[in-house]
């Protein structure tokens, strides 16, 4: 079930980018012609992630909000940074807890994609470090036992909260923003994570980190995804 | 065209994170029973099966409660489960354990373990598993007892690999 309305919400979001794709490309036609020395706007974009708000208000176990921006160093270079904060429950068969706490992220942006004249759409690549500081409750737990059909199985109530719990991490992120309106961009990005450190918990583990996602068995990769909506504020331009 | 492309591989990836689901494998070791094994009382480095062994747990009330995947059968070790909500559990353990005409026939004894639980963390999957550490094992006597007596060989009962009580009949 998940999965499918996962499927529908990503079907849309390709539907809309789309149309607003089309809508850029027709704009800067005639944008471009008229000025021979083309110049570029620089300045502080600062917008939200549309995918969090969004899941907030669709998955009753997540909250989540995020701030992001931009400032552009050169022609090609910008840095970046987020901050933001979720809250998380992960239901398993045996483990029910919940991850609270913000995080921040910071790094650059480099652009790959040449424009043409006049237009200012970015298809990037670029790292961040990111950090958060969280709590995570064990709501409640069951006992993993194979045997319990004879004593029956009691779900037990633990309410266990760990607080002043932190996490660091490095990610590569890939993703594009295109100009939708003057000065409106919107864009998709994928993140693609790695842990560097986190707070042991005694007798449990982090399930869920703000600002990175859930952690698996496996590793300590994870990925992430960001639907975002931002407003440049154009400070200057330069050619 | 290759916008296109960048789509695509992020709806993959996005799939592929939703994927990656959470089963507690088969291997992990999980919540053990107790081991018990059986020695001759004349020879007591000599183990002994018990002929038609069958077990029953007692719950508090004292009530018959039937051990899951539990069959009468001849042989030398029997696991029992313990109770998790609870520092002691008490089971009746048959020897010659038969129902003719719907009455139970054979020799039942007794028994009563007491212990601590120790609740450990495994993974994100699994949760957790109990174990146990033995404190007491005791024999109700009775008329025509047929286990004369106990040792508790280990009272850390952290898997099942291992014999934790020696009975001797």
């Amino acid at each position: 079930m998940k999965m499918k309305s996962m499927s529908k919400y990503f079907i849309n979001i390709l539907g809309c980018l789309g149309l607003l794709m089309g809508l850029s490309a027709q704009e800067t036609k005639s944008n471009g012609i008229d000025s021979l020395i083309v110049q570029k706007k620089y300045g502080l974009r600062v917008g939200v992630d549309l995918s969090k708000i969004t899941r907030s208000f669709l998955d009753t176990d997540y909250m989540g909000f995020e701030i992001n921006g931009d400032y552009r160093l050169s022609k090609n270079l910008y840095i970046a940074a987020e901050i933001g904060s979720e809250k998380k429950t992960n239901i398993t068969n045996y483990l029910n807890s919940t991850g609270k706490g913000n995080y921040i992220k910071a790094g650059v942006d480099y652009n790959m994609y040449t424009n043409w004249a006049g237009m200012d759409n970015l298809i990037f690549s670029g790292f961040r470090l990111g950090l958060a500081n969280f709590n995570q409750t064990l709501n409640s737990y069951t006992i993993y036992n194979i045997n319990s059909l004879t004593w029956g199985q009691n779900e037990m109530v633990a309410n266990n909260k760990f607080s002043g719990l932190n996490s660091g991490w490095i990610e590569i992120i890939l993703g594009f923003k295109t100009e939708v309106l003057n000065n409106l961009f919107m864009g998709l990005n994928l993140q693609i994570k790695g842990r560097m450190f986190e707070t042991n918990i005694n007798n449990f583990e982090t399930i869920y980190i703000p600002g990175f996602g859930r952690t698996y068995d496996s590793g300590r990769f994870g990925m992430g995804f960001g639907y975002n909506i931002s407003y440049l504020i154009p400070l200057y331009k330069k050619s | 065209m290759k916008k296109h492309y960048i789509f695509l591989l992020f709806i993959a990836f996005v799939y592929l994170g939703c994927e990656k689901d959470d089963v507690c494998p088969s291997t992990t070791q999980t919540t053990p029973r107790l081991i018990i094994e059986f020695y001759d009382i004349t020879a007591p480095d000599q183990i002994k099966s018990v002929p038609g062994l069958f077990a029953i747990g007692l719950d508090s009330d004292f009530n018959e409660v039937p051990i899951y995947n539990e069959l009468v059968s001849t042989r030398s070790s029997i696991a029992l489960p313990l109770q998790n909500n609870s520092s002691q559990t008490q089971f009746k353990l048959y020897e010659s354990y038969d129902i003719i005409n719907s009455t139970v026939n054979g020799n039942p004894d007794i028994i009563t373990v007491t212990y601590e639980i120790e609740t450990l963390y495994v993974s994100r999957a699994c949760g957790y598993i109990n174990n146990y550490s033995i404190q007491t094992f005791s024999i109700g006597s009775d008329n025509d007892q047929w286990i004369i007596n106990s040792e508790i060989l280990l009272t850390q009962v952290i898997n099942e690999n291992e014999i934790h009580v020696k009975v001797l009949h």
